[in-house]
């Protein structure tokens, strides 16, 4: 079966504009499709990123102590007993910071005193000995701190300790000791103080404080937070989340009078935060791509349905002198072909130049090829489905328009 | 003559209702998405303090580790905040007329009339310069005078919102309150007054906020506490284990403005800082190559990467909407003022000219350019209210309004985009239109006078 292109082109050719006009408006509409298509996958990947932690389950609670009469160790006492004689509470520990937070504290180690040797960043969490079972991050190798292993938090005459033991998450491991099992390894802060690495964990994520890059570079450390503040983290079981943490608002904020609760709020609050320009950003570029291929295509059946009108009359003296509707249908069929490809052709060049560019400007990573692909099969389809109404609507003109003057 | 024209576009729009809608569509669809992300870009980009652009100045110095920059995302920049020793002593300077040296910290205040709980707050301590450089606007009293620089003066400035959650909005000046349990007098409230970006201290994000309270900078050392209330940052494994220690360290934790009213104070200031550079070279500090500058507004809010990529990203993505929007009008336009060729054809011939016809036709474009204008504004409005609405969902009213407070600034319908949005609206359609009324002026009416 011959498609017929010859009459078709040329055709086309006589009359331009308006199909120069759609293959224009296809070739931006896949360009940007397909970038947007691959960055907003891209957004997705990063939200779906597992956390590791039990996040689902967590919540944490603010603390600001403002009085000299507040009594540090009293009150962390009766506050964690408290929090831990609650039922459906699973465990809690006091925190410096809370997990997919927006604060939080970094250091850096090395392999070998005087900042030599293999160095990691590492954004750690000051904990007690329930630490590790509050977060729920599995435990790879080695083992969990012990109680008489938590050490009092830092004061100001003791700013420059170190802690002598550390759990570390499995990137941090390799990248202290890409060869070698880090377990039981002794790493070194900027003064040269040591500290054997206990424990290794799974690749859980840290606070989002200090840049994405780097989040599951993180490290326990068995000690009581205070100098830049605390808080608590408290785990429950599933589904009592939120009846805990009103309960447990209510009663601290009123226990306790030199000390304010700022806020009790769930982990999973702070992961929407963390996320939320990513989610947006989703939000957004998935709603103008709808609009603008919704757009395009009805930029395509505008334009078809003008042909049709506009050659009503040559429609009916091809079926006058033989041209069956399908041969109309195909007539028209064929000429949204062939404006659709020249704008794919368009599209492609234009999508890898606007791919090739976003990689250079912002660090974004090429664009993939299977994206392109899905792209011009996508635009190819809509553009045939925005055409096939009016074709239908041409082959059922009447062979006798053709006899008729005007 | 003009009304008439009018009155003939409003009747062919009614003889193709449905596309004319889809050009109204496209045409208010484009401007609205330009809206929206023109709008949150403005604001993200903006220089909220740009009357001062040449006059205020940020000031930093390399202080850090020699084998590797502060942050490693600006490997070209210096640290963005000073150690306290190097700000105290740049302080001592006379060269710049107005100079600030400040932190935030995590406070409460107890003791307000109308505030029983006790109240976390964000406070910066700040010397007493900050309300006159920044143009910080006062309801009731004002600052208080240098001497709080060295002393703990216990006075303190509320913003307008803690004033009324703490005093119910009254002149509270003179009254009472307990900050962190120590008392102080209020002396100053201020208006409404909410820079975005906040581009005075970037550290807890650009479009946090401004504090809620200010305390003089006196009070850093009878304090003796460490700043919990932004980022302390340090490299150099030194002794710390007094607070005298902290302040004499390399850790940066302080923000420093000055105001230099023209070139030659310019120079001077940073010929004091590269002089002091030199000489703490010698005794063993500054171990990177020299980088000590003043930056204004507008480079800083650049340098500290305020605007994001997928802000620009937007833009871009958006202005490409606006273009398929209008190449679909073109070619609707084109289409449908060719259909009715025959009616100009006839016009023609009765003695109309091709001037004539053009006119008739780009009135009825611009006719439809205003509706599509005034329709993109709509759906442009109601746009950023779901760009609001998507910043906002997740964070119900925050006792510290740290995480997204700034936000509402960015998507504020500001006069500014409003007005460029409707020049944008009214001048891409009329180009949009150009072409086809200009095709339809040359048809010849010989054509359309024959028996077809």
């Amino acid at each position: 079966m011959s498609l017929d292109i010859r009459p078709v082109v040329s055709s086309l050719l006589r009359n331009r504009t308006g199909a120069v006009l759609v293959a224009f408006q296809i070739a931006i509409a896949l360009a940007v499709l397909v970038n947007a298509v691959f960055i907003v996958h891209q957004r997705i990947e990063k939200m779906g990123r597992p956390t590791r932690i039990d996040d689902a389950n967590l919540f944490g609670i603010q603390i600001a102590e403002f009085t000299s009469r507040f009594n540090y160790d009293a009150s962390m006492h009766e506050d964690l007993a408290y929090l831990r004689s609650l039922p459906g509470v699973v465990s809690a520990s006091v925190s410096n910071s809370i997990p997919l937070g927006i604060s939080g504290s970094a250091t850096t180690v090395w392999t070998q005193p005087d900042s030599k040797g293999q160095r990691a960043q590492i954004n750690y969490f000051s904990m007690d000995e329930q630490g590790l079972n509050t977060l729920g991050v599995p435990l790879l190798a080695g083992r969990a701190f012990r109680a008489t292993e938590i050490l009092p938090p830092v004061t100001l005459t003791d700013t420059s300790q170190f802690v002598p033991q550390l759990i570390v998450t499995q990137v941090v491991a390799q990248h202290l000791f890409p060869h070698d099992n880090a377990l039981g390894k002794t790493v070194y802060d900027s003064r040269g103080n040591p500290a054997t690495i206990i424990g290794i964990i799974d690749n859980m994520i840290g606070t989002g404080w200090g840049g994405y890059e780097g989040i599951d570079q993180v490290a326990i450390m068995p000690q009581l937070p205070r100098l830049y503040g605390f808080d608590y983290l408290v785990r429950t079981e599933p589904g009592k989340r939120n009846a805990i943490m009103r309960t447990v608002e209510e009663h601290l904020s009123t226990s306790n009078p030199d000390r304010v609760i700022k806020s009790v709020r769930s982990v999973e609050y702070y992961k929407k935060l963390l996320y939320r320009d990513d989610r947006n950003m989703g939000v957004f570029l998935i709603t103008v791509t709808a609009l603008l291929l919704a757009i395009a295509s009805l930029g395509i059946f505008g334009l078809a349905t003008f042909n049709v009108s506009a050659r009503t009359k040559q429609i009916g003296t091809r079926r006058a002198v033989g041209a069956r509707r399908g041969d109309i249908v195909r007539y028209f069929m064929v000429e949204n072909g062939l404006i659709t490809t020249a704008g794919i052709l368009v599209g492609c060049a234009l999508a890898l130049g606007i791919g090739y560019w976003l990689s250079l400007q912002y660090q974004l990573p090429r664009l993939d090829l299977y994206y392109l692909v899905g792209g011009v099969l996508g635009l190819w389809i809509i553009g045939q489905l925005a055409a096939w109404q009016p074709a239908r609507r041409a082959s059922t003109v009447s062979p006798s328009v053709a006899t008729r003057t005007v | 003559m003009y009304a008439y024209y009018v009155r003939l576009a409003l009747k062919s729009f009614g003889r193709n209702r449905g596309l004319t809608a889809l050009m109204l569509g496209a045409i208010a669809l484009g401007i609205a998405v330009c809206i929206m992300t023109m709008t949150v870009y403005h604001a993200m980009s903006g220089n909220p303090i740009w009357w001062k652009n040449d006059r205020l100045y940020a000031v930093t110095m390399d202080n850090w580790d020699p084998t590797r920059p502060e942050r490693p995302q600006y490997p070209d920049l210096p640290p963005a905040q000073l150690t306290y020793k190097d700000g105290i002593y740049l302080l001592g300077s006379n060269i710049p007329e107005r100079k600030v040296l400040m932190y935030a910290r995590q406070s409460v205040l107890t003791g307000g009339a109308a505030q029983r709980k006790p109240l976390p707050v964000s406070t910066r301590v700040t010397t007493s310069d900050f309300f006159s450089m920044f143009d910080v606007p006062f309801l009731y009293g004002g600052g208080w005078d240098s001497s709080g620089d060295q002393n703990a003066l216990p006075v303190i400035v509320l913003s307008k919102e803690q004033n009324e959650k703490l005093f119910g909005g009254i002149n509270s000046v003179g009254r009472t309150i307990r900050w962190d349990d120590h008392e102080f007098r209020v002396v100053g409230v201020l208006d409404a007054w909410s820079p975005t970006p906040r581009f005075y201290d970037l550290n807890n994000g650009a479009f946090s906020t401004p504090d809620d309270v200010y305390i003089p900078f006196g009070w850093t050392r009878t304090l003796e506490q460490y700043p919990n209330g932004g980022d302390t940052s340090c490299w150099r494994p030194e002794k710390l284990d007094t607070f005298a220690d902290f302040l004499g360290s390399d850790c940066v934790w302080t923000q420093m403005w000055v105001e230099l009213p023209n070139r030659a104070s310019r120079e001077r200031m940073q010929g004091l800082m590269d002089g002091y550079w030199a000489e703490q070279r010698k005794a063993g500090r500054f171990p990177r190559p020299r980088d000590n500058r003043l930056t204004n507004v507008g480079q800083w809010l650049k340098d500290q990467g305020v605007v994001q990529n997928d802000n620009r990203l937007l833009v871009g993505i958006a202005f490409a909407f606006l273009t398929v929007c209008l190449l679909n009008t073109v070619g609707i336009l084109l289409a449908k003022f060719l259909n009715a060729a025959p009616i100009a054809g006839v016009r023609r011939a009765l003695g109309a000219s091709r001037r004539q016809i053009f006119i008739q036709h780009i009135i009825e474009v611009g006719v439809l350019a205003a509706g599509g204008a005034l329709l993109g504004l709509g759906l442009g409005a109601l746009g950023l209210w779901g760009v609001h609405a998507l910043y906002v969902t997740n964070s119900q009213v925050d006792t510290v309004a740290d995480i997204t407070g700034g936000y509402q600034q960015l998507t504020h319908f500001d006069p500014i985009s409003v007005f460029w949005a409707v020049v944008l609206a009214v001048v891409s359609a009329l180009a949009a239109g150009l072409y086809p009324a200009w095709r339809i002026g040359r048809v010849a009416p010989a054509v359309y006078l024959k028996s077809q």
